[in-house]
């Protein structure tokens, strides 16, 4: 054990000894990898470490005591709600301790006012079924249904359903942020009085600070508690059935159906989500990468290669199937309606309907990052791009030419350009590029892909939502910024002085290259000696 | 290893190296479903990881950890033996990881025991004394080997030579004969004839469990020898983790497929299920009662037969020949319900958690032994889930999880009355 005895018996005094524990074997149950979320790539070898020690608080108060004697001993320290998030979501420096989250469950909900007020040990499908109970839904975030919802509210948090519902910093409500110092921030209408009914709250709205566009992955702090918005939903249930691995919701289908439809081209995709989006018609809508319909057809990783090994440059080149999500919000006729105006505008672009079954295996409570894995056992997306659906197009085309030069060891998808849908009723277009990799070669090839799109971005002018802590700050800060990296470390020096809350963090990519030997080649910017 | 040759062959780790370093945290193996998602309560599968807490306990922790005892990084504790047994082994992860991956996460937790036995470290004190009962007495409660048929009940004559074998087991011979005497009675009422093992040893259940395969090896071989010998076609248990030993177990240990063995291995329910189908037996007298079903998880998720299987493991960890993985989808999840449907009188009423979600009651595999607090727990959690459906009792199919229950309920002083489903099918039976 590496942190102090004294530290250690603070530490414990705080939570009691059933919930503290240095054991080696605890300690190795906590390792990021091999496997998972950019598992067993260079950033998880090189960057993380196993913590020293394990905690597990129950209340925000016993959080605050943590980290405040995390500063007075100078341990640093990582937030955990449930270890989804890979490599980034695990200690990075020696004798850290890892403050596990799951204990802080607790849940309320306010049907009047629709919202739920959850701790972080709190999942999405347990908030969605709370949800759907009471008439209302949420978004369950792509990252999946078992993430912690306020994890993943600060982080990324959006899918197909992000349509209608909208990304999520507007619907984070009344939070509690406990600062890196241990001090207490209670954000929104909580900053005022006890009801965390609404997200403003005097001032300044903190929830930049707090998420940015796509989180900071847990360096500025340590969120306890958080309501969130929750939306009217239609009234009929969504029945599970089958029984696993074939489970599924049935959907009431007057209220609530998907359609798939086969259209001629990527562009009447687009046009086909804008025209949805200013008849202000449908629930939610993507594209779908034909990888994933592959995987939802096969039973096994080995029938998985067996249907997509028949695949090609042309079949790919020529496949664009939109799913679009209608829900009878207020009524049957409502859906009815949408439905004509949705058929409309398909038939004007050349599409044509596809028999669909009704039922939900992936979006509504089971967002099903997992099967991700089927293919290869190693998946990350690597790049997200929230800005228009012009420019989420060619983006992931872009993506697709680059990432030729890199297969292998990137697994062969035959120039599929990724994934696409728009968000907020067509105000956005979203792009996400996932990759693929037999973990078990060299990976090398992966983490300099990884690097390469961020330079892409900067050389082609795309825009990035990954600022921060997936790319290395000094070389996409002065490109986007051009002070960008300035700000985020002198508000990270502001509020975590000792740069204890995760470090290296935002710096952790910056100093990956620096230290892995097949990265260095590929540094052509300048930084200052990063620390710790 | 990675790739290259594998069999599914728990006496060596390395057969599963892939499995555990392919764990991604998503922690299917803890949570329900999500499809069957109840919400905030009831929303956890996993007994270890829900009441231990440390990721440690979780399968995503234990493949690390088997990942560390693999590559030589860990050392034996007290702590690692108690993640390695603290552990129902109920298959609970194995069938949520298999929801999208394929995964084998039971395997490698039987396959981690079996190493900790052959290290010399496993299994834990309590388990060596009841091994040592099992290898002299023939019964794992040290009780007097004479005893064993003594639950036979006045008026029912065995067959000398039948069809069908009634592979007791050391619950229902010594401390649960009510659920041996009911069967034998629902047999005789169906005018089934049966016969008994002409001396019938304990099945090696918790030798297999706690990882001394060797021990259960021979065990497994001398009853099947038994039973082949006998020349019965149908292998008849009330025990559900003895019907897992005998349909999976036994044929995984002995590098045969279920269908291998020359004789049926059936569970009651499914045998008392076929004889209402057909209808041979008539259910008819009312058992006016609300009751849960629990389902015992080596009659549910455990239960598919076994095929062994040896390969290589190539690209992209895809394997040849081709593997039917078993997820837990064929297990016996219908029949028991549709007896229980079939007594007059009788609401059924689910909980929360049913069927390949369902909640282990604790007791198997070698828990209620070493870690008695622990099984008591998990019924307690169990019985919770009875009581939020307003269940007045809780049936199930094996008497290990009966046990459970009942010890459960009297620690409380709860009103829940506990039964095996041979007494409903016996009560719901005109005399």
């Amino acid at each position: 054990m590496a942190i102090s005895q004294e530290a250690y018996k603070v530490f414990k005094s705080i939570v009691g000894s059933e919930y503290i524990s240095t054991d080696p074997v605890v300690c190795e149950g906590y390792r990021a990898g091999p496997g998972g979320y950019e598992c067993g790539l260079g950033y998880e070898r090189v960057m993380t470490k196993l913590p020293s020690c394990v905690i597990m608080p129950r209340t925000t108060e016993e959080v605050q005591k943590i980290v405040k004697a995390c500063n007075k001993y100078k341990v640093p320290y990582v937030p955990y709600s449930t270890g989804w998030y890979g490599a980034r979501s695990h200690p990075h420096v020696a004798d850290e301790l890892l403050i596990d989250m799951k204990r802080m469950n607790d849940f309320e909900i306010d049907e009047e006012h629709l919202y739920a007020v959850v701790g972080t040990g709190v999942i999405y499908s347990q908030l969605q079924e709370e949800a759907m109970k009471r008439g209302m839904y949420i978004v369950v975030g792509g990252g999946g249904s078992q993430v912690s919802a306020i994890a993943n509210m600060i982080g990324d948090g959006w899918s197909p359903l992000s349509y209608r519902i909208g990304l999520p910093h507007r619907r984070i409500l009344g939070t509690e942020l406990v600062l890196p110092d241990g001090e207490l921030v209670r954000m929104g209408s909580l900053a005022l009085q006890d009801d965390p009914f609404w997200g403003e709250g005097l001032g300044p709205d903190l929830r930049g600070l707090l998420r940015g566009f796509t989180g900071h992955r847990g360096f500025l702090g340590i969120v306890t508690k958080m309501a969130i918005k929750l939306l009217p939903f239609q009234p009929e249930r969504l029945e599970p059935t089958g029984i696993s691995p074939h489970t599924t919701l049935q959907l009431p289908e007057k209220r609530v159906k998907w359609i798939n439809f086969t259209m001629p081209s990527k562009d009447a995709m687009g046009r086909a989500m804008f025209e949805m989006a200013k008849a202000e018609i449908g629930g939610g809508v993507t594209k779908v990468p034909i990888f994933w319909r592959a995987i939802a057809r096969a039973s096994c990783k080995e029938e998985f290669w067996e249907l997509w090994s028949k695949e090609n440059e042309e079949t790919i080149s020529g496949f664009h199937l939109l799913r679009v999500l209608l829900i009878g919000f207020a009524s049957e006729e409502q859906m009815e309606y949408e439905e004509r105006v949705l058929n409309d505008i398909i038939t004007e672009l050349g599409g044509e309907a596809r028999r669909t079954r009704p039922s939900d295996e992936s979006w509504f409570k089971n967002a099903d990052s997992a099967g991700m894995w089927l293919m290869c056992g190693s998946y990350v997306s690597v790049d997200y791009v929230i800005e228009t659906i012009e420019h989420a197009i060619p983006h992931g085309e872009n993506y697709a030419k680059l990432k030729r030069k890199f297969t292998p060891p990137l697994m062969p998808d035959y120039g599929d350009p990724g994934w696409f849908q728009s968000f907020e009723l067509g105000h956005q277009g979203y792009s996400e590029f996932l990759v693929y990799w037999d973990p078990d070669e060299n990976t090398d090839g992966v983490d300099q892909f990884y690097l390469e799109t961020s330079k892409e971005n900067i050389r082609k002018r795309f825009y990035t939502s990954l600022l921060g802590s997936h790319q290395p700050l000094y070389l996409t800060g002065p490109a986007y910024g051009p002070n960008y990296h300035k700000w985020l470390l002198a508000v990270k020096d502001e509020f975590d002085p000792n740069f204890l809350c995760h470090p290296p963090v935002p710096l952790a990519h910056d100093q990956f290259v620096e230290r892995a030997e097949w990265m260095k080649p590929m540094k052509d910017w300048e930084s200052p000696e990063i620390k710790p | 290893m990675l790739k290259g040759k594998v069999k599914l062959d728990v006496t060596q780790l390395e057969n599963f190296e892939y499995d555990m370093s392919k764990c991604i945290k998503c922690k299917g193996c803890y949570w329900v479903d999500h499809i069957y998602m109840p919400g905030i309560k009831f929303s956890t599968r996993c007994p270890s990881a829900t009441r231990y807490l440390f990721d440690s306990y979780g399968a995503y922790g234990k493949m690390r950890i088997g990942m560390a005892m693999l590559e030589g990084r860990m050392d034996y504790s007290d702590e690692l033996l108690k993640t390695l047994y603290a552990c129902t082994l109920c298959g609970a992860c194995d069938v949520g990881c298999k929801r999208n991956l394929d995964l084998e996460i039971e395997l490698a937790l039987e396959a981690l025991r079996i190493k900790a036995v052959k290290d010399g470290k496993g299994p834990m004190p309590e388990h060596k004394k009841v091994a040592q009962n099992i290898i002299t007495k023939h019964n794992r409660f040290g009780a007097p080997h004479e005893n064993r048929n003594k639950w036979l009940p006045e008026g029912i004559k065995p067959s000398p030579q039948a069809d069908v074998l009634y592979f007791v087991g050391c619950s229902a011979a010594y401390t649960h004969p009510e659920i041996a005497q009911a069967t034998v009675k629902i047999l005789n009422a169906a005018g089934t004839p049966f016969m008994l093992m002409p001396d019938e040893w304990c099945c090696g259940n918790m030798l297999y469990s706690v990882g001394m395969v060797d021990e259960a090896k021979k065990l497994a071989q001398r009853n099947i020898d038994a039973v082949r010998k006998s020349g019965a076609k149908t292998l008849l248990l009330s025990c559900a983790e003895g019907y897992r030993m005998w349909k999976v177990d036994y044929p995984k240990m002995l590098d045969i497929a279920t269908a291998d063995l020359g004789f049926r291995v059936v569970h009651l329910v499914e045998f008392i299920d076929e004889l209402i189908k057909k209808g041979a037996l008539k259910l008819t007298k009312r058992v006016d009662l609300r009751l849960t079903y629990h389902d015992s998880c080596s009659l549910s998720r455990l239960s598919e037969p076994w095929v062994p299987w040896e390969g290589e493991r190539g690209e992209w960890g895809m394997v040849s020949p081709k593997l039917e993985r078993r997820r837990g989808t064929n297990g016996v999840y219908q029949q028991p319900r549709d007896i229980l449907k079939a007594i007059p009188g009788v609401e059924l009423v689910e909980m929360i958690r049913m069927r390949e979600n369902a909640f282990c009651c604790g007791a198997g595999r070698g828990t209620l032994e070493a870690f008695p607090d622990f099984a008591l727990w998990a019924a307690e959690q169990r019985l919770v889930e009875a009581k939020e459906v307003g269940a007045e009792a809780i049936v199930s199919t094996c008497p290990w999880c009966k046990d459970n229950f009942s010890r459960a309920v009297n620690k409380n002083g709860g009103k829940l009355k506990v039964y095996d489903i041979s007494e409903l099918v016996l009560a719901s039976i005109k005399e």
